[in-house]
């Protein structure tokens, strides 16, 4: 089943997400990391960029994956990512308000790309923290052409 | 941060992917798509018929090399990557990249990552402040 285009621009519900210094070490060592910060217990703690993957990949999917109109299925591979940051590095007490959206829903050959967008602000602020941009690889599920498909 | 220009490399970052690493970052990122640890479901869906690393380790390791590149977090503007190949695990990998612009204080940074067996796993660009 093609995945369902009028989705296109959908705004899912937003989310929390509070960046915890235990997380921010158990992801620096999950990446062999060495910049002594990942892993203070001090006020210089400061998460790698890369540390959004936690808040952004799993749960700004997970409001699709569970949307029934949207016509996601299992088969699928992650194609590409995109990290925009804003004005400084996370820190242990950050709260974040996280709200995805769907960008794009484009085709190639008999595979489907999803674009998925998750905006992530500072919750006191306002201010961006950090903008994903995750294309999911729907596997074998493009339309078929009219002339297939008759 | 001096004598940045066009063509200066980074230091490479080499890592393996094997069984700990995987449930490693699994349990770190939260995604534990079995397709990273689990060779009976493995065998079933992964285009290689085995275990592969997840996408967002490969480019966790880029992003280690440009950050370490870069002086720092606060100093990463962007990272893109394209997850052009599995990464099978029980294989290392090394990422690097090469400076390909300098202007207004920022670097633009081809990125990298190639499998041990030669075959270029991940694509990428990132851009730093200076």
């Amino acid at each position: 089943m093609a995945l369902n285009q009028d989705k296109v621009g959908e705004t899912y519900p937003s989310y929390t997400y509070e960046v915890t210094r235990a997380k921010i070490h158990e992801y620096a060592v999950a990446l062999g990391e060495s910049d002594p910060r990942y892993l203070s217990d001090g006020d210089d703690c400061v998460a790698p960029p890369t540390f959004a993957a936690c808040f952004t990949v799993i749960p700004g999917g997970a409001a699709l994956f569970a949307d029934p109109d949207l016509g996601t299925h299992p088969a699928l591979v992650h194609g590409s990512q995109r990290y925009v940051y804003g004005d400084r590095a996370l820190r242990p007490g950050d709260h974040l308000d996280c709200t995805p959206r769907i960008a794009d829903i484009s085709i190639r050959g008999s595979n489907e790309m999803l674009t998925v967008e998750v905006e992530c602000r500072f919750q006191d602020t306002g201010e961006l923290a950090v903008t994903s941009e995750g294309v999911i690889v729907f596997l074998g599920s493009a339309p078929q052409t009219e002339e297939g498909a008759a | 941060m001096s004598a940045i220009e066009v063509g200066t490399q980074l230091e490479p970052v080499t890592q393996p992917s094997n069984l700990t690493a995987s449930v490693m970052y699994a349990g770190a990122s939260g995604d534990f798509n079995s397709l990273h640890y689990d060779q009976d479901f493995a065998g079933q869906v992964s285009p290689t018929g085995g275990i592969i690393a997840h996408g967002m380790y490969s480019m966790g390791l880029a992003s280690r090399a440009l950050t370490a590149f870069a002086g720092g977090p606060e100093n990463v503007l962007e990272v893109a990557v394209r997850f052009t190949r599995p990464w099978p695990l029980g294989t290392s990998s090394t990422f690097g990249g090469e400076v390909t612009e300098v202007e207004d204080g920022v670097a633009t940074v081809k990125l990298w990552g190639d499998n041990e067996d030669g075959t270029r796993i991940l694509r990428g660009t990132g851009r730093i402040k200076l």
